[in-house]
C-alpha cells in the first residue's frame, strides 16, 4: 500500500518537477548584463505565418538594441490576449507592443497595459487608447492598393467575393471598405463603411457579392470559398484580406478546375501565394512589411525603456508603406524573403544563446 | 473534504513551484488576476456539477455564454431597451434552454449527450446569425453598474474604506455565496439527496419515490441558468465579444474542472468544493505556464497531462482507501474469534 502511494506520489512529482526546472532553468540562462537589458514583448492577434516574419524582425531588433522580447502569439481571440498581457504585467515587462484584436471593445485591457507600462500598438491601431505610437500601414489605403489588383485581373468589371478572419478588427474593416471603395470607384473616407450583412454592393462595373468571415479558422476559410464558388456561377475575382485566406481560395478554385477563370487576388505574403502569383494562378497581392512591424516596435519600446522619447514620430504614427506583387516583380520579393529567412537560420545559435528559451515561440 | 486532498495536494504543488520559480508570480497583481479567472470559470463548473451528479452531461454550456454575451449589449445598445429587459431577457432565455433540455432527456428520452450537442451548434448560430458576426461590445456607459462584478471588492458600496478589498475580486466574493448556496442544496436539502441518488441509480431512486424527471430537469435549469449569468460576467470582463468564438470550449473547461474536482461522469458523486479547486487549479496552471516561460504552445498538452494525472491520482487514493477498509474489516472479522475463545 504505502509503495501505491509513493508511486501516486513520484507520479504528481515528475511532470511538475520538470514544470519548475523549465522555469528555473530559463532564469539560470540568463547572462549576466539581463538585468540592464530592456525585456519587451511582441503580442500578435493570433497565429499565422504572416507574424514569422514580424517575429523575425522584432528578434534582429532585439540584438541589436540590446533587449530580450518576449513574442507571444494568442491562439483564443480576446480572452487569451487579455490573459498573455496580464502575466506579462505581472512578471513586469518594460513595454508591450500590441496587435489589439478588438480596439473598440477592448478598452480596459488597453488602458490596464497603458497605466502599467509602455504600450504602443502595431498592425491594427487603437486610437483612442493610451498607446504612445502606432507601428503599421494604413490599412485603408492598402485596401484601396488591393482594389486596383482587381480592378487590373478583371478590367472589363464582375462579381467580387470578399474572404477575411475576423471583421471585428479595424484593420480588416478598413482593409475591406478601401477594397469596396477602389472598385466603387468612391472618394476615399476612412469612416465610411458598409455593413456585410447589408448584402451585395453593387456598382458600375464591380458587384462585391459577399463578405465571409472565418475566425482564423482555416478549415472553415476553406469550406465558405469552395461553396462560394459552388454558388456562384459568375464569380469573376476572389479576394482574401488575411495572409491563410488566398491558398485556401486557390485550393477551392483548382479544385473546382476554375483556376484563371475565377480571378483570385490576395494579401499579404504567403509562400503559397506567392508561389502561385509566379505560376499566374493569383494575379496579385499586397504585401505588408511584418519584419519591419517587428523591428520597429521592439527599436522604439527598448529605446521608451531607457528614457528616450525620440524614438516615437511627432504625430505617433510610423507609418510602414504597403506594396503590390505581381507576376513581374514576385521573384524579386521572394527573393527578399528567402534573404531575411536565411539570416535567420544562419543567426540561429545566437538568437538562442542571446534571448530566454522560454520566449521563442514560433 | 477528504476526496479532495489529491487536487488539493497537485494545486499547493504548481503553486509553490511556480512562486519559487517566478517570484512575481506572487505579486497582487497576479494573484487578483489569478483569483478572477478562478472564479470566473468555478462558477459556471458549479453549474455542470448539478447536471454532471445526475449522470448527465451539458455541451452547451460554452455556446450558451456566447448566446447570452452576444444578445445583452445586442437587445440594450443596439435595440435601446432598457438593461433590466436586456437582463431579464438573458435569464428568461437560460431558464428555457435549461428546462427545454430537462424536458426532452426525460421526456422523449433523448440523450443528454445529443441534446446538449444540438444546443451547442443551435445557440452558437443564433448568436451569429442576430448581430451577423459583428463584434459586440460592453465597453458602453450602460454596462458600468454591472461591471463591478468584474471590479474588486472596493468598489461595493461601504468598501472603499478597507485597503485589503482593492486585492479581492467581486467574482470570488460571488464564487463563493454561489458555492456555499449550492453546497447547502447538494448536501444539507432533500432535493441535493435526491440528485446524488438518482445519479447512482436512477431506477431505485424513482422506485423509492423520487420523481426523477422533475429533478432531472431541475438540474438542467440550474445548470443553464449559472452558465447564462456566466456568460455575463465574461462578457463584462473581456469587454470585446466575437461571436462566432466567444465561450468556445468553456463547456470542456467547466466539464474538466468538475471531473478534476471529484464528480464522477457515471453521476451519483460530486462536491462543490472540489469543483472550485479544479477550475482554480486549470487557470493557475495557464498562468504558471506564462510565469515559467514554458512555451505558450505546450499549454494544452500540459493542461491535459495535469488533469490525466489528477484522475489517476484520485482513482489510486480511492483504491487505497477501498483496501484499507477491507483489511480493517478483515482484521475486526479475524480478531473477534479469538475474544470469544
Amino acid at each position: 500500500m504505502s509503495s501505491t502511494l509513493s508511486r501516486t506520489a513520484l507520479m504528481v512529482a515528475m511532470p511538475l518537477l520538470c514544470l519548475l526546472l523549465s522555469g528555473c532553468s530559463q532564469n539560470s540562462s540568463d547572462n549576466p548584463e539581463a538585468d540592464a537589458r530592456p525585456k519587451v514583448a511582441y503580442i500578435t492577434n493570433g497565429i499565422a505565418s504572416f507574424w514569422t516574419f514580424a517575429e523575425k524582425g522584432a528578434k534582429d531588433a532585439a540584438q541589436e538594441f540590446n533587449a530580450d522580447v518576449n513574442i507571444q502569439m494568442p491562439a483564443n481571440g480576446v480572452e487569451d490576449q487579455k490573459r498573455i498581457c496580464q502575466d506579462l504585467l505581472a512578471q513586469g515587462i518594460d513595454g508591450i507592443a500590441i496587435s489589439p484584436i478588438d480596439p473598440d471593445n477592448q478598452g480596459d485591457l488597453l488602458t490596464e497595459i497603458g497605466q502599467r507600462t509602455n504600450m504602443i500598438t502595431h498592425d491594427s491601431d487603437a486610437p483612442g487608447s493610451e498607446r504612445l505610437c502606432y507601428i503599421g500601414m494604413d490599412n485603408y489605403t492598402a485596401g484601396r492598393m488591393c482594389g486596383e489588383l482587381v480592378k487590373e485581373a478583371m478590367p472589363e468589371g464582375g462579381s467580387v467575393m470578399i474572404f477575411v478572419g475576423r471583421l471585428g478588427q479595424a484593420n480588416s474593416r478598413l482593409r475591406r471598405q478601401g477594397v469596396i471603395d477602389e472598385l466603387l470607384d468612391r472618394e476615399p473616407d476612412e469612416n465610411r463603411y458598409d455593413e456585410p450583412s447589408a448584402g451585395v454592393i453593387k456598382g458600375e462595373k464591380y458587384t462585391i457579392l459577399d463578405t465571409r468571415t472565418d475566425g482564423f479558422d482555416f478549415g472553415k476559410a476553406k469550406a465558405q470559398a469552395q461553396d462560394a464558388v459552388a454558388k456562384y456561377d459568375d464569380l469573376g475575382c476572389m479576394v482574401g484580406l488575411f495572409a491563410y485566406n488566398p491558398p485556401l481560395m486557390l485550393d477551392a478554385v483548382r479544385e473546382a478546375g476554375k483556376v484563371g477563370k475565377i480571378k483570385i487576388v490576395a494579401f499579404d505574403e504567403h509562400d503559397r501565394s506567392l508561389q502561385a502569383i509566379n505560376d499566374k494562378e493569383i494575379y496579385g497581392t499586397v504585401v505588408q512589411n511584418p519584419y519591419k512591424y517587428g523591428y520597429e516596435s521592439v527599436r522604439v519600446l527598448a529605446g521608451l525603456a531607457r528614457g528616450d522619447s525620440s524614438v516615437i514620430p511627432e504625430n505617433k504614427i510610423l507609418y510602414i508603406p504597403a506594396r503590390q506583387i505581381r507576376n513581374d516583380n514576385v521573384a524579386a520579393f521572394q527573393a527578399e524573403l528567402q534573404r531575411l529567412l536565411s539570416t535567420e537560420e544562419s543567426e540561429g545559435t545566437t538568437n538562442v544563446v542571446s534571448e530566454p528559451a522560454g520566449d521563442e515561440s514560433p | 473534504m477528504k476526496k479532495n486532498f489529491g487536487i488539493l495536494g497537485i494545486l499547493l504543488v504548481v503553486f509553490i513551484a511556480t512562486a519559487i520559480g517566478n517570484p512575481n508570480f506572487l505579486t497582487a497583481y497576479n494573484m487578483f488576476n489569478l483569483l478572477e479567472r478562478a472564479s470566473l470559470y468555478g462558477i459556471i463548473g458549479i453549474g455542470v456539477a448539478f447536471v454532471i451528479i445526475t449522470g448527465g452531461i451539458d455541451l452547451s454550456i460554452g455556446s450558451l455564454i456566447g448566446l447570452v454575451a452576444t444578445l445583452l449589449p445586442f437587445i440594450v445598445v443596439q435595440q435601446s431597451f432598457p438593461l433590466a429587459v436586456g437582463l431579464f431577457a438573458i435569464f428568461a432565455l437560460s431558464l428555457c434552454v435549461g428546462l427545454t433540455h430537462g424536458v426532452l432527456i426525460t421526456r422523449l428520452k433523448l440523450q443528454p449527450f445529443v441534446v446538449t450537442l444540438c444546443g451547442l451548434m443551435i445557440y452558437r448560430g443564433i448568436a451569429r446569425w442576430i448581430v451577423s458576426d459583428k463584434t459586440m461590445g460592453y465597453g458602453n456607459e450602460t454596462f458600468s453598474g454591472l461591471k463591478v462584478m468584474v471590479g474588486n471588492l472596493s468598489q461595493l458600496p461601504g468598501m472603499s474604506g478597507f485597503s485589503w478589498a482593492k486585492h479581492i475580486p467581486v467574482a470570488f466574493l460571488i464564487l463563493l455565496v454561489l458555492g456555499v448556496i449550492a453546497s447547502v442544496f447538494l448536501n444539507k436539502t432533500i432535493y441535493g439527496r435526491y440528485l446524488l441518488a438518482l445519479g447512482r441509480n436512477e431506477q431505485a431512486a424513482r422506485f423509492s419515490g423520487i420523481n426523477t424527471s422533475v429533478m432531472i430537469i431541475i438540474a438542467y435549469v440550474i445548470c443553464s441558468v449559472i452558465s447564462g449569468f456566466g456568460g455575463l460576467l465574461f462578457a463584462l470582463d473581456y469587454g470585446s465579444i466575437q461571436p462566432d468564438s466567444f465561450g468556445n470550449f468553456y463547456e470542456l473547461y467547466a466539464i474538466a474542472a468538475a471531473v478534476l474536482g471529484g464528480c464522477s461522469l457515471r453521476g451519483g458523486e460530486g462536491s462543490i468544493f472540489g469543483i472550485i479547486l479544479g477550475a482554480a487549479l486549470m487557470r493557475l496552471l495557464m498562468n504558471s505556464i506564462s510565469m515559467l516561460g514554458i512555451d505558450d504552445q505546450l499549454e494544452p498538452a500540459v493542461i491535459g497531462i495535469v488533469i490525466l494525472i489528477g484522475v489517476m491520482v484520485d482513482e489510486l487514493v480511492k483504491r487505497f482507501a477501498a483496501r484499507r477498509r477491507a483489511v480493517k474489516q478483515a482484521k475486526v472479522t479475524t480478531a473477534l474469534p479469538e475474544v470469544d475463545a
